[in-house]
């Protein structure tokens, strides 16, 4: 069960956070759990790399198998528990049907959003061009608009109809995400509806990470947008 | 059943393959589709942004259920024909988690490639640097490496997560295009085996892409990985 698993995890960190929520809503605390420092580097120590390869948060074991893409380990959390905690896959198939492309359009938004936040991290000094970074804010502003008309469609307040589900495991964190690089919520305001009125959920209060409690200050990067 | 379902698509991309496939394996044939031309931007037709505002493909729609992003159609159908045709998703809890672990590491694969064959699509002319072409090679033949450790013990019925499954659905048109744009066999020799093992698979053959099948000559992009 929950003692079979284990969960090596980053603070913030949208995919690590979105496993840690699955976990909750499928009554599956008490797993291992252990923080470690993206700053420090720890995502590439020895303890990582022998479950993950690629060097990654999160890395996930269940049973000893690694499931460390984390919308995997959601849609095979769900899988396997589906009788116990809260079911996070509709029976209408218009909803399942929605809620399998936001899972998946998850991956878009956070690509667009990492390549305006971690440029400077990604790109190398000789290859950043203004060209690119202009491009890369309209691409996400162009993405962030399309999530507010998908949360328009949704008048129940969840990612795929009148119910939560996974697609808001996968993507809450990443709308948290955005909201903490200081979007702005005037802007955006299905949004910020959204992460306000989710952000009290106790599988998501619980997870909050621990790094945004400490410091609650949000940081300027998309103020713009 | 299939008659109500519409697949617009572009010959020779994996994404599109990869739901054609699944069709095949639900024994869905009969669908609706349309083959479109990326060439002449076919994609970002009104006919296509009626199913998927993001202007790509494959676009979807089960009668009036959308579903986008290929990965989302294959879990949709899978699960919502899963006492028909070939069953996607294995019953072991093992398999399962490595079924999706593997499943998502293909869209990984997928961006990696991108990154070297589709370069001077995605980056406008004045971006390009060739250390950046050299860090995507890089980055692939790594990538490429990992597939080839996976894929160690592969034989015929024993595929990426054992039996056939969403995760060899999802992954061997990757490997496929690899080949094609000139990955060596000699090389990679666990994926050509895989490669051999497959592509005659019914499902594969019937949905091979129609512009891979007069010239079996393809390109050389990826002869020096």
């Amino acid at each position: 069960m929950a003692k079979d698993m284990t969960l090596l995890w980053g603070p913030g960190s949208p995919p690590c956070w979105r496993i840690m929520v699955a976990l909750e809503e499928k009554g599956l605390q008490g797993y291992n759990s252990k923080m470690l420092s993206f700053e420090k580097g720890e995502h590439k120590s020895a303890e990582v790399m022998k479950v993950n390869p690629r060097g990654q948060l999160p890395s996930f074991t269940v049973g000893g198998t690694p499931l460390n893409e984390s919308i995997g380990a959601c849609f095979y959390l769900e899988d396997v528990y589906k009788s116990q905690g809260n079911k996070l896959i509709p029976d209408c198939p218009k909803e399942k049907a929605v809620m399998y492309q936001r899972i998946f359009e998850a991956m878009p938004l956070m690509d667009k959003m990492a390549i305006v936040v971690y440029y400077d991290y990604k790109v190398p000094e000789g290859e950043r061009h203004d060209s690119a970074v202009k491009r890369n804010k309209e691409t996400l502003t162009a993405e962030l608009k399309l999530w507010e008309e998908y949360l328009q469609k949704t008048p129940g307040g969840f990612l795929a109809g009148k119910t939560f589900t996974l697609a808001d495991v996968v993507l809450f964190p990443v709308i948290a995400y955005l909201f903490r690089m200081g979007l702005c919520e005037k802007r955006y305001p299905k949004l910020a509806a959204y992460h306000s009125a989710l952000k009290d959920r106790p599988s998501i209060k619980t997870t909050w990470p621990p790094t945004w409690k400490e410091n609650p200050q949000t940081q300027d990067t998309l103020k713009e947008m | 059943m299939a008659k109500s379902m519409n697949l617009l698509w572009g010959s020779g991309s994996p994404p599109c393959w990869r739901v054609m496939i699944t069709l095949e394996e639900k024994k869905l044939q009969g669908y609706k589709h349309k083959l479109l031309s990326f060439e002449k931007g076919e994609h970002k037709s009104q006919e296509v942004l009626e199913i998927n505002p993001r202007g790509q493909l494959p676009a979807f729609r089960h009668g009036d259920n959308i579903v986008n992003e290929s990965a989302a159609t294959c879990l949709y159908l899978e699960n919502e024909f899963k006492s028909q045709g070939t069953k996607l998703i294995p019953d072991s809890p093992a398999e399962r988690a490595l079924m999706y672990q593997r499943m998502m590491e293909g869209l990984t694969l997928t961006d990696k490639l991108n990154a070297v064959i589709y370069y001077e699509w995605f980056v406008p002319e004045g971006e390009r640097h060739n250390s950046a072409v050299n860090r995507n090679k890089e980055a692939l033949a790594t990538e490429l490496k990992l597939w080839e450790s996976y894929l160690q013990k592969v034989s015929a019925g024993s595929y990426l997560a054992g039996a056939f499954s969403l995760a060899d659905v999802i992954v061997f048109p990757n490997i496929a295009f690899a080949f094609r744009f000139g990955l060596s066999v000699g090389r990679y020799p666990n994926l050509a085996k895989y490669y051999r093992f497959l592509k005659d698979r019914a499902s594969i053959k019937s949905s091979w892409p129609p512009q891979w099948l007069p010239s079996a000559q393809g390109f050389d992009n990826l002869k020096d990985l």
